[in-house]
């Protein structure tokens, strides 16, 4: 009997040891790290070189900075940020579900002789680095590249439009053919694993396939769903490089990480900055958790 | 792969729905790399094709720019040591995990998964901040970039491998276990080669997800010996530039394809099964 | 170049407490050189590479460069300690005051720097550093306005001033201004008349800004430094600029066919012309501050700096190469003679001083909602 306790003891302590390396290591390179954030957020600066002198201990901790990122957003300039961010991840979001659904559905589902093709087309952009897919639109983008001629010849502008003008439609469909890779494939995933007897069987009960998609596809395929949207908003919102490539500056399409970045690298406040950075955290933490719940969760029913 | 199909009736528009999202995928690219063979300075049209900008221009061609080279091999350099680190400590990591059942285990679990999720620009300052002000022994540059990826990526490679754990079961390593092996030569012997195909996946994603880094680098980046492709792509944008940028990072395109390509053979040759592009990814649980 | 002009910034490390005071003793006369590599931080790109093979070959030691994309940047990284050099290549006239204050500079022994007679004297007494006790300078310019002179008539860009950039609005999109807080206020200080651009005055500053917000809607301003590049390739049409970027992209940007008379300079007059210099200096802990001060006298030489001219397009600080001089040497288009700040320009002209660290803030703050889009 207690062999046996002290054998289970031994294993679990074993099996502990096996995941150590890679705890410890996040334990140093990312738990402290952010606190290191909180710690500059809350610290003071140094007067004459404006570096940051972290506090450490929460007993020295200074709000000052954080109680004035606030006043800025909620009822300021900060403000307007922020719900510009929000509402291009939005409408990237947006975007993203109406190409991707259809793609991922079409590919897991009824694709056939063409499938093994499709699905190596699906991935390919993961291999292809998202800065050198950026700069291939800013070359389709110019007043005489492509984009322009094509929807001259299709008469669907008579004048070119000058698309890297800083206007926000230009990042919003950055946003979506830098993102929506990202989104098919863990839709995709979810989608095929749908029992197919399920649909056979509304089918069989006389449902059309279009309400056999209404009430048993789409259904079965929302937490898939939920996964692909958590999986692409959450880096949307950290996004400062897409906006600046796609607009070389301009205010207009000004988002959070811009600001993050302005303040933390080119500003004598990097407390601002780190504030802004556990702000954006504690508006993004529902998202988080949500994912973090129901990975947990599938995690335990494979494994069980 | 595929167990069940719906075939009921053919979808035309979704596969072309399907068809010009391929094509609005990667036509793109395409032209980019149409354009990296300009014979002139455009970005935005076809110019007569030359090799100017790989190897022609005595200045400015990938060949002769040295700071070009130097980005290629430290994202080379960067995305090879990133990947023989961050595997095994992840596949570690993934086994010990699924098996270690101490009231400890749930906390270990969400703090493996809370990276994924964690926006790239606050993992950069969090690292930036980190390398400034604690560990200031820490040579910057690559060093630091180093540290940041391996932990960027470490938990896709966890991720990756324990789908991989849940599909294989126990089973095997009881077998060989009720055939006298011992826990060690069993988890050797039996689990290791079982995890192949998936360890080949998680080397190839962690591979392109360090070469695709740019916000990491970037804030972690010491000045021109430490610069990366994707920086180099970024700031170029910003700085004169020509088609050499779109040669870089062709030659970079042609470069993964091909590892991708070998990696995929090799795991053909294993005969694995059952994993789709979901375990590619590492997106998909 | 001078992004984020001002109080340094940003950084790293509370390890080293600043405020220990200047650093008082230099270097002893008549020191060999060490061995090297030598070590210098400087922007990309803003020394030509083959001046600085020269001084390899000249000395027999090799040279480390470690670029930054901003004057914080450096500061941070000097006085983190994160990173170690023997020379700042390239400091903004604000932060020399820190970086002396903040005892990260050394004292220069003059004897080394025999070339220093080649300065022009406006800059061998400069405001920033009297006597030029710890910095020797780079190179320097003007802030104005750069355009497409077969767009935009000269004349009236003469005329309208500051104002061509808030009336320029058939050109929406392709009007930009300085990505750098400083630059721009004051850009939008001196269109009111106001020629204190220095003030800490928050109801200067917050008129400054509605101004430059104005232009968002306008003229669809950008934010960037882009305009060297931007304007000859002709996606730019008029911006905020400085004279040295017109210099540089007729010299590199030009499309095939297209000569330097599409591009005009216009600034204000001598006593509301913004010039800014950047400097160089050793720092205290240089591991070669004998090597550090034969960089640093080469790179006053009147033939080296004119190679390295050619190159980058900024104005080195010496006397031998003005404007009649440059023009003839067809390094600048006679056009473009306006781009060379002239000796009376230097000395009446405005400067930037430090704003002391309330008045950084609300510059800081003023900039986040500019670019935030108001």
């Amino acid at each position: 009997m207690t062999t046996a306790v002290a054998d289970r003891a031994r294993r679990t302590r074993a099996w502990a040891g096996l995941a150590m390396p890679g705890v410890g290591w996040l334990i140093a390179f990312f738990v402290v790290p952010v606190y290191a954030v909180l710690a500059v957020a809350f610290g003071q600066i140094d007067p004459i070189l404006r570096t940051p002198q972290p506090a450490w201990s929460p007993v020295d901790w200074d709000f000052a900075a954080m109680g004035k990122v606030l006043d800025r957003v909620f009822g300021g300039d900060l403000g307007r940020v922020f719900i510009r961010t929000f509402s291009f991840v939005a409408l990237a979001l947006i975007g993203c579900i109406l190409i991707g659904y259809p793609v991922a559905y079409f590919v897991a589902r009824r694709a056939q002789r063409s499938r093994g093709l499709l699905l190596a087309a699906l991935v390919l952009p993961f291999w292809i680095s998202y800065l050198m897919r950026m700069l291939a639109w800013t070359n389709l983008l110019q007043v005489d590249g492509y984009v322009n001629r094509v929807l001259g010849w299709l008469h669907l502008m008579d004048t070119p439009r000058n698309w890297l003008d800083g206007d926000w439609p230009t990042v919003v469909i950055g946003l979506v053919y830098g993102y929506v890779p990202f989104f098919i494939l863990p839709l995709y995933s979810a989608l095929e694993r749908i029992d197919g007897r399920l649909i056979e069987a509304g089918r069989d009960l006389g449902a059309s396939a279009f309400s056999t998609f209404m009430r048993i596809t789409l259904p079965l395929s929302v937490p898939g769903l939920m996964a692909a949207s958590v999986i692409t908003i959450l880096p949307m919102c950290g996004d400062y490089y897409t906006n600046t490539y796609l607009t070389s500056g301009s205010p207009r399409t000004e988002m959070v990480g811009n600001q993050i970045e302005f303040y933390l690298r080119g500003s004598s406040q990097p407390q601002t900055g780190a504030s802004l950075v556990l702000l954006l955290m504690a508006l993004l933490f529902v998202l988080m958790v949500y994912y973090l719940v129901t990975t947990i969760r599938q995690q335990k029913a494979a494994e069980r | 792969m595929s167990r069940q199909r719906g075939t009921h009736g053919r979808a035309p528009w979704l596969a072309l729905v399907t068809w010009l999202y391929v094509l609005w995928s990667l036509l793109p690219v395409l032209i980019a790399v149409r354009i990296s063979f300009n014979s002139g300075k455009s970005r935005s049209t076809f110019q007569p094709m030359s090799l100017r900008w790989y190897s022609g221009d005595a200045t400015s061609s990938v060949w002769h720019d040295d700071a070009l080279h130097l980005a290629m091999f430290n994202t080379l350099k960067l995305a090879g040591l990133c990947m023989l680190i961050a595997t095994p400590v992840g596949v570690a990591m993934a086994i010990g995990l699924q098996r270690w059942r101490g009231k400890l285990s749930n906390g270990a679990n969400g703090l493996m998964l809370i990276p994924i999720v964690t926006p790239e620009i606050v993992f950069g300052v969090a690292l930036f901040v980190v390398f400034t002000q604690v560990y200031t022994g820490v040579p910057g540059g690559l060093t630091t970039q180093l540290l940041g990826h391996v932990t960027f990526t470490l938990s896709f490679v966890v991720v990756i491998i324990r789908a991989r754990l849940a599909a294989i079961g126990d089973q095997y390593e009881e077998a060989a276990r009720d055939l006298g092996a011992s826990r060690l030569q069993a988890m050797r012997l039996v689990l290791l080669p079982l995890l192949g195909p998936a360890i080949f996946a998680s080397l190839m994603v962690v591979f392109a997800t360090s070469v695709d880094d740019f916000v990491i680098s970037s804030f972690l980046s010491t000045g021109a010996s430490t610069e990366t492709v994707p920086i180099k792509i970024y700031s170029g944008a910003r700085a004169g530039s020509t088609p050499a940028l779109n040669a870089l990072a062709t030659v970079m395109l042609v470069f993964t394809l091909v590892a991708v390509a070998l990696a995929g053979l090799v795991m053909r040759r294993m005969r694995h099964h059952g994993d789709g592009a979901a375990s590619l990814t590492g997106l998909g649980t | 170049m001078l992004l984020g002009a001002g109080i340094p910034l940003l950084g790293a490390c509370g390890a080293k407490e600043s405020g220990t005071g200047a650093k008082r003793d230099s270097i002893a006369d008549g020191l060999q050189p060490e061995k090297g590599p030598l070590r210098i931080i400087n922007y990309a790109d803003y020394v030509y590479a083959d001046v600085v093979a020269d001084f390899e070959k000249k000395y027999g030691v090799k040279v480390e460069i470690t670029t930054i994309d901003t004057d914080s940047e450096a500061v941070a990284k000097l006085a983190s300690g994160a990173v170690k050099v023997d020379l700042h290549h390239s400091m903004n006239n604000t932060t020399i005051g820190n970086l002396i204050l903040g005892g990260l500079l050394q004292p220069l022994n003059k004897t080394y720097l025999a070339n220093f007679s080649n300065v022009l004297p406006a800059f061998s007494d400069p405001w920033y550093d009297p006597g030029a006790v710890y910095s020797v300078p780079y190179t320097f310019f003007g802030t104005g306005i750069g355009f497409r002179a077969d767009r935009l008539d000269p004349a009236l860009v003469d005329q309208q001033g500051w104002d061509a950039i808030w009336e320029a609005t058939e050109f929406k999109g392709q009007v930009s201004v300085l990505d750098d807080e400083r630059e721009a206020l004051a850009m939008a200080m001196l269109r009111r008349g106001v020629t204190d651009i220095n003030t800490t005055d928050t109801a200067v500053v917050d008129l400054a800004l509605a101004d430059l917000v104005e232009l968002i809607d306008l003229v669809n301003v950008k934010v960037n430094i882009e305009a060297y590049k931007d304007i000859p390739e002709g996606t730019t049409k008029v911006a905020q600029t400085w004279s040295a970027d017109l210099i540089a992209g007729a010299a590199g940007y030009l499309p095939e066919g297209e000569t330097s008379d599409v591009l005009g300079f216009w600034h204000p007059p001598s006593a509301e012309y913004i010039v800014t210099n950047d400097s160089m200096g050793v720092l205290a802990d240089a591991e070669n501050p004998v090597l550090a001060h034969l960089y640093l006298d080469f790179l006053l030489d009147n033939q080296v700096s004119e190679k390295n001219f050619s190159w980058n397009g900024y104005l080195p600080a010496l006397t031998k190469l003005d404007a009649d001089y440059v023009i003839a040497q067809g390094y600048v288009p006679e056009n473009l003679r306006n781009c060379v700040p002239t000796n009376d320009d230097i000395a009446k002209g405005l400067k930037y001083r430090p704003l002391g660290p309330e008045g950084q803030a609300l510059y800081e703050e003023a900039w986040s909602k500019f670019t935030a889009g108001g």
